[in-house]
């Protein structure tokens, strides 16, 4: 049996009964051997004290050589029951007389020793005392005791010490068998606790305290320690049910959601079809709108410079009068055509490196006549080298043909100032500051300006025109090039627009073709021929080809128009053109198709081609091999100029006479 | 007789260192028995104390042997060099009609052919506390301190007067008493 799996009840018990038994033993064994030594050397010293009186009176008796007298002396000593023998030696060493106990064998005995002499031996107390008388020594007294009584009392000892051991030993067990409850009965009420808290997940169970001392604590702890379980556990219970609660309620927001996602996808898909169409709509009712308006403004300038020189003063000002609202028209068309088409992504960079200062001289020569109309002074500062940049050039030149002919408008008697600056650094930037003294704007006016259809105040449209949308579209094409355009201004003090774009714009993706609905072709040649240099016309807008004839015959150009793409192969062919003007937008095949196959006619790619269309594909043009590109409505100036640029050699002398003449 | 002269030789050798062994040369069982009286006189001389008056310090124990000048001669051999608390004895002979009064004795051996004087001793004993030591057999009943009788057995026994040796001022131990015939004076 294993001592430690005993129950702690036993374990007490055997604790306090060892314990006190070992005491016991331990304490009566050296009691015992105490009084046992003491005993014996009583003993002794008794034996030696009788061998000393039975010496003495058995003196006279050795000296009158008495032996019977000894005898009868040594006979008194059968008193003492332990004596074994009493023997009177003679000096030289003979016995004289001497006693044995009756019963007992007659023991060996020893030679005589002089003197006096206890001695134990062999479970013996052995003594020697001389006889002698007045002293005048006679002989020696020999006495041996067996100890008997010693031996006695040791065994009586022994046993009453077993005895006693024995009955304490039963007492500490009686005793200890009590005592122990008193630790051992709150250990097995906790234990007891424990197992029904263990069995029965019962967590209400508590133990009973019953006392303060460790186990008490111990107990507290307990209870504290199941509470806290018990509360844990309910809190638990109650988190676990919150949670499926939540749970279920994330499920439903979940199918919700769901529901609510198709249901955007859905519309969506229907945003983006209606976006589209709007885009098309857009698309198709500029260019709708934008051909009758070319007849209009295209027509009225003829009327007005013939009226001018013959007609009535009230009619010029009266075709002057259509003349700027169809230009107005014309412009604000052309701005929500750019917006819808930013709106829509479809505005597309067409990137290219080109020399700034020339860009911004030709701008300052472009709004020289808009800047003298409010009489001011129109400058430009390059500040430093400023080089080339790689931009799109077209909306560099939209963004700051805005902000100048905005300074100019909103400015008279003032001075409006284009500064250009290069910073060249982490990332290379141009500045290009339009500086005016006009009249300002509030903060307020401020926060508004790049919204669309924002003007100062709605009476500034009327005093100063302007469509509203010009801002927000430079501000959007700057966005696009990865720039940046603030104001600082004060009203009643001039402003400051800042125009801030990198050197090097990163490159877009590529603007897809758009594609129209065909119409009817119509062929139209013109038959006057003169010898000089020769223009063919291709657009299926008769109003167009008829515009540009006129105009172009104004201008000292034989002019011969063809209706449609084919149409004007076929004529470019027969009589090698000197310049040809293309429109894009054809029906059957357009203008890029036409290009592509001058350039690629050996006898005709050296004709240069000035693409003429309402659609801005300025860059894709190029690249395909035209010279110029115009977008519609015409602007006559540019055409001359670019027309100019082609005009046969031995006729420059008579175009220069004749633009002299103007 | 031959019993006695067994037990005669054993005690004479236990004497030995006592007694001078010349007294082997009187050859006869009279020799032989004045060596062991001799040395009974000796014994009695240990085991019998005086008063203090009589027994100064450094003096000697004077035995006067009177009547028997061969028994002086034996036990003047026999105490020759012996001390009792460091004092030596001194033997002299008493003739028949020597006054005792002057002899300055301690110890006065009486031999049996001096029997006549026996009241004369006892006045004298008594005045002198001397111990008196006599061979005839009724001298302790008339007074006398010591006799000393040969038994039936051919033993030495010796009867005291206890009486006698209180009116002697003498102590005799209780030692020597055991061995003794205790007898008290007849009146």
């Amino acid at each position: 049996m294993n001592l430690r799996n005993l129950s702690i009840e036993r374990k007490l018990t055997l604790l306090a009964m060892l314990t006190s038994t070992l005491a016991v033993v331990l304490s009566s064994a050296s009691f015992l051997i105490y009084d046992l030594v003491t005993f014996r050397s009583i003993l002794s010293q008794d034996l030696a004290t009788e061998a000393q009186i039975v010496a003495y009176n058995s003196a006279a008796a050795m000296a009158f050589n008495d032996e019977a007298a000894a005898t009868v002396q040594l006979s008194a000593l059968t008193a003492k029951q332990d004596l074994v023998a009493a023997v009177l030696y003679k000096s030289d060493g003979t016995v004289f007389a001497h006693y044995y106990r009756a019963g007992s064998p007659k023991p060996e005995l020893p030679a005589p020793v002089e003197g006096r002499e206890a001695r134990v031996a062999s479970g013996h107390i052995e003594v020697f005392n001389d006889v002698s008388l007045r002293g005048e020594r006679l002989g020696t007294l020999f006495l041996q005791s067996d100890m008997q009584r010693w031996n006695t009392r040791a065994r009586q000892y022994a046993g009453i010490l077993v005895i006693f051991v024995l009955l304490s030993g039963l007492l500490a067990w009686f005793v200890s068998s009590r005592m122990q409850r008193l630790v051992s009965r709150p250990i097995l009420d906790l234990e007891q606790a424990m197992r029904i808290v263990s069995v029965d997940k019962n967590y209400g169970v508590r133990a009973v305290k019953t006392t303060s001392d460790e186990t008490g604590r111990l107990i507290d702890g307990f209870n504290t320690m199941l509470a806290e379980i018990q509360h844990r556990d309910k809190a638990l219970q109650r988190a676990n049910n919150d949670l499926k609660t939540r749970t279920q309620e994330l499920e439903d927001e979940i199918v919700h959601r769901k529901r609510t996602q198709e249901e955007l996808l859905k519309a969506k898909d229907a945003a983006e079809e209606a976006s589209r169409a709007k885009s098309a709509f857009l698309a198709n009712m500029s260019h709708e709108l934008r051909t009758p308006l070319n007849a209009i403004i295209g027509y009225s300038e003829i009327l007005e410079e013939e009226t001018r020189d013959s007609g009535p003063a009230e009619n010029v000002r009266d075709l002057r009068r259509i003349q700027g609202a169809g230009k107005h028209l014309l412009s604000l068309i052309n701005d929500v055509l750019d917006l819808s088409k930013i709106e829509a992504g479809k505005m597309a960079l067409h990137l290219e490196t080109f020399e700034v200062e020339s860009l911004l001289e030709e701008m300052i020569t472009t709004l020289q006549p808009a800047a003298e109309r409010n009489a001011n002074r129109l400058q430009l500062r390059v500040h430093g080298d400023i080089g080339s940049m790689h931009a799109d050039i077209t909306k560099v030149r939209q963004i700051l043909f805005n902000l100048l002919s905005n300074a100019c408008k909103f400015t008279e008697n003032g001075t409006v100032t284009l500064d250009a600056e290069r910073q060249p650094g982490s990332e290379d930037r141009l500045y290009f500051r339009v500086t005016d003294t006009g009249i300002g704007m509030t903060p307020q006016q401020q926060r508004n300006l790049f919204q669309y259809f924002a003007q100062a105040d709605s009476s500034t449209a009327r005093k100063y025109g302007g469509t509203g949308l010009g801002l927000a579209i430079s501000q959007r094409f700057t966005h696009m090039m990865r720039g940046d355009i603030h104001v600082t201004s004060h009203s009643g003090q001039g402003s400051t627009f800042t125009l801030e774009l990198p050197a090097k714009v990163a490159p877009e993706a590529a603007e897809p073709s758009s594609e129209l609905p065909a119409s009817p072709p119509v062929v139209e040649t013109l038959s006057d021929l003169p010898a000089r240099t020769t223009v063919l016309v291709i657009d299926d807008d008769v109003s167009v080809r008829d515009l540009m004839s006129r105009f172009l015959e104004k201008l000292d150009y034989r002019v011969i128009s063809a209706p449609s793409g084919l149409e004007g192969l076929r004529l470019a062919r027969e009589i090698q053109p000197d310049i040809i003007t293309l429109d894009v937008v054809m029906p059957q095949m357009n203008g890029w198709d036409v290009l592509d196959q001058l350039k690629s006619d050996p006898a005709l790619a050296s004709i240069p081609v000035i693409m003429i269309t309402v659609v801005d594909h300025e860059a894709l043009g190029l690249e395909r091999g035209a010279s110029n590109y115009l977008v519609k409505p015409i602007d006559r100036d540019r055409l001359a100029e670019a027309l100019d640029r082609h005009r046969r050699p031995d006729e420059d002398s008579m175009a220069l006479a004749l633009s002299g003449d103007r | 007789m031959k019993a006695f002269a067994l037990r005669l030789a054993v005690f004479a050798l236990m004497m030995a260192a006592a007694v001078d062994v010349r007294a082997q040369n009187l050859g006869s069982t009279e020799s032989s028995e004045h060596l062991i009286k001799a040395g009974y006189v000796y014994n009695f001389a240990k085991l019998v104390e005086w008063p203090a008056w009589a027994t100064p310090k450094g003096q000697p124990i004077v035995i006067g042997v009177l009547g028997n000048d061969d028994f002086a001669a034996v036990l003047s051999h026999a105490v020759d060099g012996k001390k009792v608390d460091d004092r030596v004895f001194v033997v002299k002979r008493l003739k028949s009609r020597d006054p005792l009064k002057d002899c300055g004795c301690r110890i006065l051996f009486v031999a049996a052919s001096e029997s006549a004087r026996t009241d004369e001793i006892i006045q004298f004993q008594n005045a002198s506390s001397v111990l008196t030591i006599a061979e005839a057999p009724d001298f302790a009943k008339r007074g006398g301190i010591i006799a000393l009788t040969l038994g039936e057995d051919s033993k030495i026994r010796f009867a005291i007067n206890v009486d006698a040796a209180a009116q002697a001022s003498l102590t005799i131990s209780s030692r020597l008493l055991t061995l003794a015939t205790i007898v008290h004076t007849a009146r």
